[in-house]
């Protein structure tokens, strides 16, 4: 709620004075975010595994406000259109619902999405194991609410190991924004507006590889360097989340 | 492309380990490039670039439009690429519509910055008119004619020639209008504004195949990689944008590796490209 109090003035007063305004706390070296979190701090993440009983697997995510649904299908039948293929093909979509964004209908130009969260779980399927076949990941996004897209492909990783598709590890992925010289880990949206850069890392924490990697704005190869770092490190804990909600729904199912 | 045969495979592969490829080259030396400016008379800037057997044309154009509400003091520049099928036939259709999609998201992201606009290989402010009512907008276009490896690289280069090629129409607003109307605005025929391209970075895409990464990947060599990562950086020697592609991961310390190679590597292609640049347009003029 405090963050929409804070979008909606920006909204509907676009006068140059006010815009100006906003700007200036973001450098003060004694600026608290505006979800009082430090700036090294993650928000909360909640996940749940089975959300969709139709699907073969799915998951449901939360980070602060930002919540995203995933489903997986198959492995199943490929079209007949696509050509032979030794190994499986991986079939991703990302969507936003019209009433995620605080004005109405304006996440769905999220295109790229799509082929950045197949490339960042791609690496991570072993897709020798079904040829011939397809699996296909929806993701919806229900409330968008700053980096999305880590929490897609976070969220991704868990529907298909809850689907059962072999994978050489879980992905886990944050993302980092650049307000001149300081780093700030997983921005909201009100941060995400104005940052100078953003560094997005996506990776298998055990065998500590990294599957995705995007880079927006200007950096220097140090402040690239700790940004890595902070999102490794950031990674590293969110598998740990990520793996006790699988064991969690293990260990129900036995009982 | 035809597929390669396992013997081919090792071929290249065992090249590239033994630092002599299929043409010659070292792993990190580029094909040659040649840059032609003002091609395309009716727009605003224009280029076409070569390297080796890849060739794309790079246009800008500029219209008079409304600044967005976030950044009322910003003008706007949006990127599109188009993959003809001239280029190869899997572009038939919508074939080509993926690959050019994830070409145009990692132009935007290496040459536009950051969303405050810091960062932008272009100055945003220089293109705003008239605040919070008129900007300059900025359509880049690029088009792959031929493809064979490395459209990324080719693709920057060739939107860097394009846009120092550019010329903006100088533009008068009428005096005495009230502030709350539509401002009346003069465009002139005949003196433009010209950009400072200093800043705008060129991108170096590094290619993994084997254990060993080239640059400037052929159409082959890119067939055989496990993963790439493309790299912008401008003159100062900053970072201005990352994307990966490949779905094989790549262990930290190893792009941390890539990224100052590829900040050795775009030392010279960026003196290359100026010199390139320069003469092109001296030719141009005269």
């Amino acid at each position: 709620m405090a963050g929409k109090g804070g979008a909606t003035p920006a909204t509907y007063s676009p006068s140059p004075t006010t815009n100006r305004k906003k700007k200036p706390p973001i450098f003060k070296e004694d600026w608290v975010r505006p979800d009082g979190r430090g700036f090294h701090q993650c928000r909360p993440a909640f996940f749940r595994t089975g959300a969709v009983n139709a699907a073969s697997g799915s998951a449901y995510a939360e980070f602060g406000n930002t919540k995203v649904i995933v489903s997986v299908f198959g492995p199943r039948e490929s079209k007949k259109a696509m050509m032979y293929s030794d190994i499986g093909r991986l079939n991703c979509n990302v969507s936003f619902t019209t009433f995620a964004t605080p004005i109405r209908g304006q996440g769905s130009d999220h295109k790229e999405y799509c082929a950045m969260l197949h490339k960042a779980l791609e690496g991570a399927i072993i897709l020798e194991t079904f040829p011939k076949t397809t699996v296909d990941v929806f993701a919806l996004v229900l409330e968008s609410s700053g980096s999305d897209l880590p929490v897609v492909i976070s969220c991704a990783s868990l529907a298909l190991a809850d689907a059962g598709i072999m994978m050489y590890d879980i992905v886990a992925s944050v993302s980092v924004s650049c307000f001149n010289k300081n780093l700030v880990i997983d921005p909201i949206l009100e941060e995400e507006i104005g940052q100078d850069g953003s560094l997005m890392i996506t990776c298998m924490p055990s065998r500590y590889e990294i599957t995705q990697l995007t880079v927006t704005g200007e950096w220097s190869t140090t402040k690239i360097n700790e940004g890595m770092q902070l999102c490794l490190d950031a990674c590293a804990k969110l598998a740990k989340i990520m793996r006790s909600c699988l064991k969690e729904v293990a260990s129900d199912s036995q009982e | 492309m035809v597929g390669l045969s396992l013997g081919e495979t090792h071929f290249i592969q065992g090249g590239i380990a033994q630092d002599l490829r299929c043409d010659g080259r070292k792993r990190l030396t580029y094909r040659p490039i040649s840059v032609e400016t003002g091609v395309i008379p009716q727009t605003n800037g224009s280029a076409r670039v070569r390297m080796g057997a890849t060739d794309v044309i790079a246009s800008v154009k500029a219209e008079l439009g409304k600044p967005s509400l976030l950044q009322p003091d910003k003008g706007k520049v949006s990127i599109y690429v188009d993959c003809s099928s001239t280029a190869e036939p899997a572009f038939e259709g919508r074939g080509g519509d993926e690959l050019a999609a994830e070409l145009s998201n990692a132009l935007q992201r290496c040459l536009l910055g950051g969303k405050s606009g810091a960062g932008a290989g272009i100055d945003l402010s220089s293109l705003i008119v008239v605040e919070g009512k008129i900007c300059w907008d900025l359509y880049i276009d690029g088009l792959v004619v031929s493809s064979d490896g490395n459209l990324l690289d080719a693709l920057g280069a060739a939107i860097k020639a394009a846009l120092s090629n550019t010329g903006i129409p100088r533009v008068q607003v009428a005096a005495g209008t009230s502030n709350d109307e539509h401002p009346e605005v003069d465009v002139s025929d005949e003196e433009f504004l010209q950009f400072d391209t200093s800043r705008v970075p060129v991108i170096v895409t590094l290619t993994k195949v084997g254990r060993h990464y080239i640059v400037d990947a052929t159409s082959e060599e890119e067939s055989q990689m496990s993963s790439a990562v493309s790299i912008s950086v401008n003159r100062q020697g900053h970072i201005c944008g990352i994307t990966k592609r490949g779905g094989v991961g790549l262990d930290p310390s190893i792009i941390l590796d890539m990224i100052s190679v590829a900040k050795h590597v775009s030392e010279q292609l960026i003196n290359k490209l100026d010199s390139e640049i320069a003469s092109a347009e001296a030719e141009e003029e005269s």
